[in-house]
């Protein structure tokens, strides 16, 4: 509650003095204003327009995200199980995973088209490495105790795999997946961006051509909150997956 | 020794050492345990006890000699072996239940009886009510009875205790000491048990071995001539407790002597 509260106070002192200084230091040509800001909010959800450009961008992330995650930990469990071949091609995939990837999005273009699929696969191509990385580091991490003591009672390896090494890179799973909630709704705006007909990147590519800031700040309000919303919910999918941690 | 024994040993170490890098922890370890038979170790710290559980068990192999399980010459970890480590390592993420029903799974109890069988471990445990904590939820003794739960319902033919009931208080250690024996004499299983309580080692067991300082090896065997079933309690107050006891103290203070002085900064070549 304490929290909360100044957390509003703060965005309203933020507003407030955004708004002032828009009728007196700044031309708001330059910087909007919060009222028209939320004027323009409060036509795109009359019009419809606000749910299709944030759904269009959403779905994207979400669908990059949902094949990031099951190939980055797949590819990651096959790496840290395959040690020799893991050390063989890791300059590649590092050489790949340190390429700025949002330069790929033209050839994305010309190989998915400018529909929905090229997006996915933008963000799919950003988000992927995190989650790659981060299960191999949790794999290395695994409590060796626990691997050993399963060994004693002769455990299979799909046994140790189930009961012990995918319970404990879960956690590491959650935090690629924070960072990665960031850098999804990246590679989706940016994806908009290169050609696109709906959806915030698109949205606030043409309100900047037009030179309508109202536009571009309301994208990026609508952004925000979009994030914002996103992290709480794995915050919350961290609360179910993680009882153990919770009760501790 | 050997001759008391009924049938084949369960486990023989012929000169088995073993080595952390330069460090000899083990070295030339000799040890027979006969089928059945309920031996405890004692020795000071960092001698070499874990380690050596941790040989048998298959955990770490010998850098010389050879360990035999069954008369088998064991190559990584030889079956029906159930292993206590010193430190709980119960699966944080699972609940009590859920860590000793790895035992059952792990011993191929028969799945329609696990629910059954774990809620009477718990129970034996006097753990009722505490099945769905997590482990983060309960005190180290509890933590340590979980995990003794997993290593009972694994149901192995070789328990190797790692100091099991060192976080229990000394009426708790005493009742978990009776349950073992009582288990154990009805079954009949081989055991090595890891202590730092003398009096517990020579209460429960039909042997002790002291190990010396490092290198460890094995520097005195007492033979514990006190029948079974034994009340814990009365054997406490007997004469041949008393002294087995004090040999072994001895044994042991001779030991913490000699490791203090090789440990003695003036002493130790720069
Ligand atoms: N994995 C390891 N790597 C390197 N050294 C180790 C390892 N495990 C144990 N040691 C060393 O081996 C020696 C014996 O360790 P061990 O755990 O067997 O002693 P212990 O007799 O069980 O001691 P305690 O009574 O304190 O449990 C110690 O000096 C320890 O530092
Ligand atoms: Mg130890």
């Amino acid at each position: 509650m304490w929290l909360s509260g100044w957390r509003i106070a703060l965005l309203v002192a933020i507003l407030a003095i955004w708004e002032v200084v828009s009728f007196t230091l700044i031309d708001p040509f330059w910087i909007s204003r919060p009222s028209d800001i939320a004027v323009r909010l409060w036509d795109m959800a009359v019009s419809g327009s606000l749910w299709t450009n944030s759904w269009a961008t959403l779905w994207q992330a979400i669908l990059g995200l949902a094949l990031g995650l099951p190939v980055g930990l797949g590819i990651g469990v096959l790496l840290a199980a395959l040690p020799r071949f893991a050390s063989v091609v890791e300059p590649f995939w590092m050489g790949l995973y340190s390429l700025p990837r949002i330069a790929l999005g033209p050839l994305f273009v010309i190989w998915f088209g400018i529909g929905l699929l090229s997006k996915v696969m933008l963000v799919f191509s950003l988000v992927v490495f995190v989650f790659i990385l981060n299960a191999l580091q949790g794999l290395h991490e695994v409590d060796r105790d626990l691997v050993n003591l399963m060994r004693t009672m002769r455990a299979s390896r799909f046994y140790i795999l189930r009961r012990v090494q995918m319970p404990s890179i879960i956690p590491w799973i959650i935090a690629a997946m924070r960072i990665n909630v960031g850098i999804a709704l990246i590679g989706s705006v940016i994806g908009e961006m290169l050609g696109a007909n709906r959806g915030l990147g698109w949205y606030i590519q043409i309100s900047g051509a037009r030179l309508d800031t109202t536009g571009v700040f309301t994208g990026l309000f609508i952004l925000m909150i979009m994030a914002i919303l996103f992290n709480e919910a794995i915050k919350i999918i961290e609360d179910r997956l993680l009882p153990y941690k919770r009760a501790s | 020794m050997d001759m008391q024994v009924s049938a084949g040993p369960k486990v023989v170490l012929e000169g088995a050492s073993v080595a952390y890098g330069d460090l000899t922890v083990l070295k030339d370890v000799d040890l027979v345990l006969g089928d059945g038979e309920f031996l405890s170790i004692v020795g000071p710290s960092g001698c070499g006890k874990s380690t050596l559980l941790k040989l048998i068990s298959g955990l770490e192999p010998p850098a010389a000699g050879r360990v035999f399980v069954d008369g088998a010459e064991i190559d990584r970890t030889p079956p029906h072996v159930g292993f206590m480590f010193q430190r709980d390592a119960l699966l944080p993420w699972a609940t009590a239940e859920e860590n000793i029903n790895v035992g059952l799974e792990l011993g191929g109890y028969p799945q329609a009886d696990r629910a059954k069988r774990c809620q009477e471990l718990i129970d034996f445990l006097q753990l009722t009510g505490f099945g769905k904590h997590y482990p983060s939820m309960l005190s180290g003794g509890m933590r340590q009875r979980v995990s003794l739960g997993r290593l009972l319902a694994y149901e192995p033919e070789l328990y190797l205790m790692d100091e099991p009931f060192g976080a229990l208080d000394a009426q708790t250690k005493v009742m978990m000491g009776r349950e073992l024996l009582r288990i154990w004499g009805r079954y009949r299983k081989s055991v090595i048990f890891v202590t730092h309580d003398i009096e517990e080692a020579v209460s429960l067991s039909s042997r002790v071995i002291v190990i010396s300082g490092r290198p460890g090896r094995v520097k005195r065997e007492v033979k514990v001539d006190i029948d079974y079933p034994r009340d814990l309690r009365a054997v406490r107050k007997t004469a041949v407790f008393h002294d087995l006891c004090s040999t072994i103290w001895d044994e042991i203070m001779g030991e913490k002597a000699v490791e203090q002085a090789a440990d003695d900064p003036a002493e130790a070549p720069a």
